[in-house]
């Protein structure tokens, strides 16, 4: 978005910051991408370095620390982040939640800006810690379809990246449906 | 904290002199203010009691139920509410310096010790203050006296012999202690009394609450339970 | 019976300056039976300075805490008008009450809910079931719901501008027009439709509401439907709380199903249906 127009409809507000970490950011425009990729750079390096992948809390704690750093700088970056992952060591899936304050809260699911008030409840009702894929996918859909339905702008379709032990990968979302209020 | 009414203002001193209620739009603009959570220390007989809420919310929203702001150093637990980055970054600070304290010096650090650590470490960020209010509580290890005490966010140390209360709901816990709180409780007693005192106060603030950590701490033994709060 | 009609459709600060042959153009004119007195401070701006003095957004030290914050929902379905609420009042970030009632009733058929300023809504919907009562002395039959919640829109809309703040529902069922419902704010807004959720946690009562809403929805499912999207809102909302108060509309008149505690509500619907995975329910104490 510049001013009233529409710059890019499918940009991916995502980096991979090792094989089984992924990072998804929202805020201001300029400072996602630059925080995003610099982290995604230390990530690496630490991978090529130690041979090994920092594990998804190890990473969020990280991200959280140069956030924080960032915040009494005299130029903070502004940044909401939510960072998945799959533990390489224990192969448990994570969810961290950071803010542009570094407030960071490990969750089973998050979302950012006016999503989280219109989401939270529908998966504080669905969600369950054992749902597949599949049912992941579904439940997303329900979020989606709400924000659809109640938000006054058009936020111009998904990007949805799943996070397994195996590596990340890319899932087909049709967002093309058209949801009405009751 | 003052220890006459506001002899001065906390802002630093803006050119042309500060606005008369500089004072109150600060206060109006502090962020721990909007964030949410609560801490309270009880002293017991040869025992002390620390317990916290477990919210992290974004002014009325709630994001986790899962955040203690509880913190374990060896035998000195500090609790600390406030802003919610600054609740981590601050706990993440003193684990360095206590781990740093424990190398040099071969040994745990003692409350006392901790609360003037807190105390300095608090003061250098006098101009750019991290936005916590922290508890401390422990047993001296020498003579096993309950040590509590409680700081404002630049660290003028607070000691008490009863209770120290923090965060969002302090009014209400300091109503909740000046009623239950007596001299002499033992572990049980205690656990009982800070339980109450938290849950209640809580129960009256909309931004505290939704579960609550406790620990119990005697001579040679520490207790940490959950406790099921209200979820609204 | 037209005389006692019109004794009380004046407000009684006007007793005295009317004559008793004015009767008549009174009761009439509408407008002018509404148009209460209310004492106006003395000074320049008194909008502004009552927002001044009341805002506790914009300003946290403000003098006068009103209270704020709430959840309020309803719903048409096939089986008449789900209303329900939660309890809580809060002033900044105190707790004022959990008991609150934030559904109004205007009488034995019709509900106001009430969110946004507590006396505003209390107040007005109070005047709006005497306007009501009057309408059917007048007329020899119950007011629509159209009609209620056009007399309450108008009115309200006549003090644009000096800080009333009302979120209001008005529900109920007619012969002629079936199970209504209206959305009325201070702002002078007035909506039909088949669902709405007022107050700080709407969206959260949104969320699982539309989730699961239909028309034919069953009786039993419309109000497990209502009382847990009050749960969501009660649970992410710090501003709402305390009890869900649940009402259903039918023609014969509304139905209250009960004035409910969430606390028991949310570890049953936690522990048996393995909702709200956010929060441990694993209580036993540990040695460290």
């Amino acid at each position: 978005m510049r001013g009233a127009t529409v710059l890019k409809a499918s940009d991916d507000k995502t980096r991979q910051l090792n094989k089984n970490t992924l990072m998804a950011y929202s805020g201001e425009a300029g400072d996602t991408v630059q925080f995003a990729e610099y982290i995604q750079a230390n990530a690496q390096l630490y991978s090529m370095r130690n041979e090994t992948d920092l594990s998804p809390s190890a990473l969020a704690n990280y991200v959280r620390g140069e956030l924080a750093t960032s915040l009494r700088s005299r130029k903070p970056y502004n940044v909401n982040l939510l960072l998945g992952g799959v533990d390489p060591i224990t192969h448990k899936p994570s969810l961290f939640w950071l803010d542009y304050l570094a407030s960071l809260a490990p969750v089973p699911y998050a979302a950012h800006g006016y999503a989280q008030y219109y989401c939270l409840s529908i998966l504080d009702k669905h969600h369950s810690p054992g749902i597949s894929l599949g049912e992941g996918i579904k439940l997303l859909e329900m979020c989606t379809d709400e924000l659809k339905r109640r938000m006054p702008i058009d936020f111009k379709g998904m990007t949805v990246k799943a996070v397994t032990k195996n590596g990340i990968v890319d899932i087909e979302f049709n967002d093309d449906k058209i949801v009405k209020c009751a | 904290m003052f220890v006459t009414a506001r002899p001065f203002s906390l802002l630093p001193h803006l050119p042309g002199g500060t606005p008369p209620d500089a004072d109150a739009e600060a206060e109006a603009d502090h962020p721990p203010l909007t964030d949410g959570g609560a801490a309270v220390a009880m002293v017991g007989k040869d025992c002390v009691a620390i317990a916290c809420d477990l919210r992290l919310g974004l002014q009325a929203l709630t994001v986790s139920n899962n955040f203690p702001k509880i913190f374990q150093y060896g035998d000195v637990f500090l609790g600390l509410t406030g802003l919610a980055t600054d609740v981590a970054t601050v706990s993440d600070l003193f684990r360095f310096k206590v781990n740093m304290y424990r190398l040099r010096e071969e040994r745990n650090i003692a409350p006392a010790t901790f609360a003037n650590l807190v105390s300095s470490s608090l003061y250098e960020k006098r101009f750019g203050p991290y936005f916590v209010s922290p508890v401390v509580a422990g047993l001296e290890p020498k003579t096993g006296k309950p040590f509590i005490c409680g700081f404002d966010s630049i660290g003028c140390i607070d000691f008490a012999k009863d209770f120290i209360v923090s965060g969002t709901a302090s009014e209400q816990l300091f109503g909740m202690c000046e009623s239950l709180w007596e001299p002499d409780l033992g572990p049980e007693d205690l656990f009982e009394t800070i339980s109450q005192a938290l849950l209640n106060a809580v129960d009256r603030d909309a931004l505290s609450g939704w579960g609550a950590h406790v620990y119990i701490i005697e001579k040679d033994k520490v207790t940490k339970r959950l406790l099921k709060g209200r979820q609204d | 019976m037209d005389t006692l009609v019109a004794r009380y459709s004046r407000p009684a600060a006007q007793r005295e300056t009317f004559a008793d042959d004015q009767h008549d153009d009174l009761h009439d004119d509408t407008t002018n039976s509404m148009s209460l007195k209310f004492a106006i401070p003395p000074i320049a701006q008194p909008s502004a300075w009552l927002r001044a003095a009341t805002d506790d957004r914009a300003n946290p030290q403000c003098p006068i805490k009103i209270a704020h914050g709430t959840t309020t929902l309803a719903f048409r379905f096939q089986g008449g008008i789900i209303v329900a609420t939660d309890s809580r009042a809060t002033a900044g970030n105190w707790i004022a009450s959990q008991t609150v009632k934030k559904v109004i009733e205007i009488n034995n058929c019709l509900l106001g809910t009430m969110a946004g300023g507590a006396a505003d809504c209390q107040y007005w919907l109070a005047w709006l079931g005497m306007q009501c009562r009057l309408h059917e002395l007048r007329h020899k039959r119950r007011i629509s719901v159209a009609a209620a919640s056009k007399i309450l829109a108008n009115l309200v809309y006549q003090y644009k501008g000096m800080g009333l703040s009302m979120g209001t529902m008005c529900a109920g069922v007619t012969k002629e027009e079936g199970p209504a419902l209206y959305y009325i704010d201070s702002d002078g807004t007035r909506l039909a439709g088949n669902l709405f959720c007022v107050g700080s946690g709407q969206t959260f009562a949104y969320g699982v509401l539309d989730a699961e809403y239909r028309y034919d929805l069953s009786e039993e499912e419309a109000l497990a439907l209502g009382s847990r999207s009050i749960l969501a809102a009660t649970h992410r909302d710090a501003y709402s709380g305390g009890f869900i108060n649940l009402y259903h509309v039918k023609e014969d008149g509304w139905v209250k199903h009960g004035f409910s505690d969430t606390n028991p509500i949310f570890w049953k619907t936690k522990l048996e249906s393995g909702e709200f995975t956010n929060v441990t329910s694993d209580f036993v104490g540990e040695r460290v």
